[in-house]
């Protein structure tokens, strides 16, 4: 038997009892729990990534969570109050820190085995995360990916408001993933509306979405490279990193996208885009055909950080990380996205150099996609009326497969849930880490360049 | 490597920007006197984040792509807050980094600057103060200056970081 992809799992609390929705790729299912004495039984003993989910239902809902091996804290640090802050009954703003309460951090023993702790704060500019690792020498023998520093409560944020006033919040969930998070969200309007999605619309937005990777991975390409020590990487491809940012404020109206996926198409040079594509093709050609020689670097990049494609399938692995181990996953992997010339793309041995090398041919890819997205100016009905009812939406963001879960009651949002590809992808980080030294971290995660932001929320 | 060398004879300068390189060279005159009087001719700047989206700092660190070049200006970032004399702190200063953010500025040397970046710390834009929402003020620290903006471009920070300067005397 094929075993089933799991997509998330989380919690509603109904008037009468706590229900589980737990999405497969090829089935739903729901879990009724009572409500003065909720106990979830858990499956991660067949499914290792459910951990966080399950975590994170007992910190936001205060679940039990039965036969689970890890009832450690997720959201909740070392001071934030007792609370459960996703129940309904659950409604203050400001709250006391409780007293400082240790985390257990999970860690291997024995005789010269040292503990490395890195982070919240790290030495580059990027967001806060914690990473702890078990030393023998320079190998690490484990890590554990600690998270959930800018957890900002997005979810309870959101209740309460229709679809359109959640708007700017959503766009500014994980800001390098922005016109994903928006994409999901238009589709969950569509779905909840009468909206009629004109052809041109949709081609727009899938066009900014592209852009919108084309700038993520240009910015890896530049990373990577200079993490190995090769700096001139990062100066050739920020420029270009900055000049398409430069390109989708002008088609956008924002650097990054915000408030750009509505109900209209901006009108925009096409000639120009159709330049400056050719101009960053023959670029980023003229990148690979230069750094393919640059021999000291494939030495850091080949056979570093290896995730194999069984470990991938087995950790329900997402976007870039998936496809550079073997997987074919990708939700653009549909005919309206073939019949622009969308192609899977797809590595074998899922090292470093595998996604370094994925980031580079996406991009190609996505040049094609914009090429063929270009198209006219409309502009369509703002929808205003909202019909109850869950709504479930995916996108493939930068990162991977984005997953937006809402709940409309009385045409205000009960229940928001999302799941970056991060929050999977964060669990599967420490199995790519166990045949290398500490100095190849930075270069692993950076490869995989994973939302902190997206992951908390 | 060869290649490299080729196309950098062939077209030596790519990251003209002619709008914004003018206005730079000005900055930069002001700057220089500034920060050499107050600085010692280096000002180094330690990016925190505290719960932010992650678009402010993608646009610090567009501030080091060769467009902006933030060293030719005299400024720097540094990896720890105990190189530092001004913290840029962006997001919106969640329960779960508050502390760790008083930490960090308790490791700086004195005089220390706590400059905001973006509308998320003062909690101006779309997030508000709520149970895991502490927003900057509730530190209790001086903020020395604002820069304003969801995210402020490269350019705003620049010269909001000139008028922090300024706003020294
Ligand atoms: S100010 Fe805006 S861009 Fe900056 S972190 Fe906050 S939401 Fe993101």
């Amino acid at each position: 038997m094929r075993a089933q992809r799991l997509i998330a799992r989380f919690a509603i609390e109904n008037s009468d009892n706590f229900e589980i929705v737990t999405v497969f790729d090829d089935e739903i299912q729901r879990e009724m729990l009572d409500k003065d004495e909720p106990i979830l039984k858990s499956i991660s003993s067949k499914y290792t990534i459910a951990t966080w989910f399950e975590r994170k239902i007992k910190d936001d809902f205060g679940i039990k969570i039965e036969g689970a091996y890890d009832n450690r804290p997720l959201v909740h640090h070392e001071r934030f109050p007792n609370i459960y802050p996703m129940r309904k009954e659950f409604v203050e703003k400001d709250i006391e820190f409780r007293e400082f309460k240790p985390y257990k951090y999970e860690t291997v023993g024995g005789e010269g085995v040292f503990e490395v702790a890195v982070g919240p704060i790290h030495a580059g500019i990027i967001e806060p995360g914690h990473f702890h690792f078990s030393q023998e020498g320079e190998r690490m023998l484990h890590l554990e990916v600690r998270h959930f520093y800018t957890y900002r409560g997005i979810e309870k944020t959101l209740e309460g408001k229709n679809l359109l006033e959640a708007k700017e919040i959503i766009e500014r969930i994980s800001g390098n993933e922005s016109i994903a998070y928006q994409l999901a969200w238009f589709d969950i309007v569509k779905q909840a509306s009468d909206l009629k999605y004109d052809e041109k619309l949709k081609k727009y937005h899938c066009l900014l979405l592209e852009l919108e990777r084309i700038i993520h991975h240009l910015t890896d390409m530049g990373f990577m490279p200079n993490d190995a020590g090769f700096g001139a990487a990062l100066s050739f491809a920020s420029k270009l990193s900055e000049d398409t940012r430069v390109l989708l404020q002008e088609l956008s109206g924002h650097r990054f996208g915000f408030g750009s996926v509505g109900f209209e198409v901006k009108k925009y040079d096409k000639q120009k885009i159709l330049n400056f594509l050719n101009t960053l093709e023959k670029k980023v050609r003229w990148f690979e055909d230069w750094i393919i020689d640059i021999p000291s670097l494939w030495d850091r990049f080949d056979f570093t950080g290896i995730l194999s494609k069984q470990k991938a399938k087995s950790y329900c692995v997402l976007g870039v990380i998936a496809r550079s181990s073997g997987e074919k996953i990708d939700a653009r992997n549909n005919e309206f996205y073939k019949k622009h010339g969308f192609v899977l793309q797809n590595e074998l041995v899922g090292d470093v150099a595998s996604r370094f090398k994925l980031r580079i041919k996406e991009i190609y890819n996505s040049i094609g996609l914009i090429r063929n997205f270009i198209d006219g100016f409309t502009k369509i009905e703002k929808p205003i009326k909202f019909d109850d009812a869950e709504y479930m939406s995916y996108v493939e963001s930068s990162i991977g497969e984005l997953f937006m879960f809402i709940k409309l009651k009385n045409g205000k949002i009960d229940r928001f849930y999302t799941r970056d590809a991060s929050f999977i992808n964060w669990q599967a980080l420490y199995l790519m880490m166990e045949k290398d030294i500490i100095a190849d971290f930075p270069l692993i995660n950076k490869s995989c360049d994973l939302s902190y932001a997206g992951n908390d929320l | 490597m060869i290649k490299f060398w080729q196309e950098r004879v062939k077209n030596p300068i790519s990251t003209k920007n002619l709008e914004c390189d003018s206005k730079l060279k000005e900055i930069k005159k002001e700057l220089k006197s500034v920060i050499g009087k107050k600085f010692a001719g280096s000002l180094a700047i330690r990016m925190v984040s505290s719960g932010s989206c992650n678009a402010c700092e993608a646009e610090c660190n567009a501030l080091s792509n060769p467009y902006y070049n933030l060293e030719r200006l005299c400024m720097h970032f540094v990896a720890s807050p105990r190189h530092a004399d001004i913290i840029l702190l962006s997001g919106v200063v969640s329960a779960n980094m508050y502390h760790h953010i008083l930490n960090v500025y308790q490791q700086m040397p004195q005089p220390a600057y706590i400059v905001t970046l973006g509308d998320c710390p003062l909690l101006q834009g779309v997030f508000q103060e709520n149970f895991a929402i502490k927003g900057a003020k509730s530190l209790g620290l001086p903020i020395a200056y604002h820069i304003n903006g969801c995210p402020p471009n490269p350019q705003e920070i620049i010269t909001g970081l000139l008028e922090f300067l300024k706003s020294l005397g």
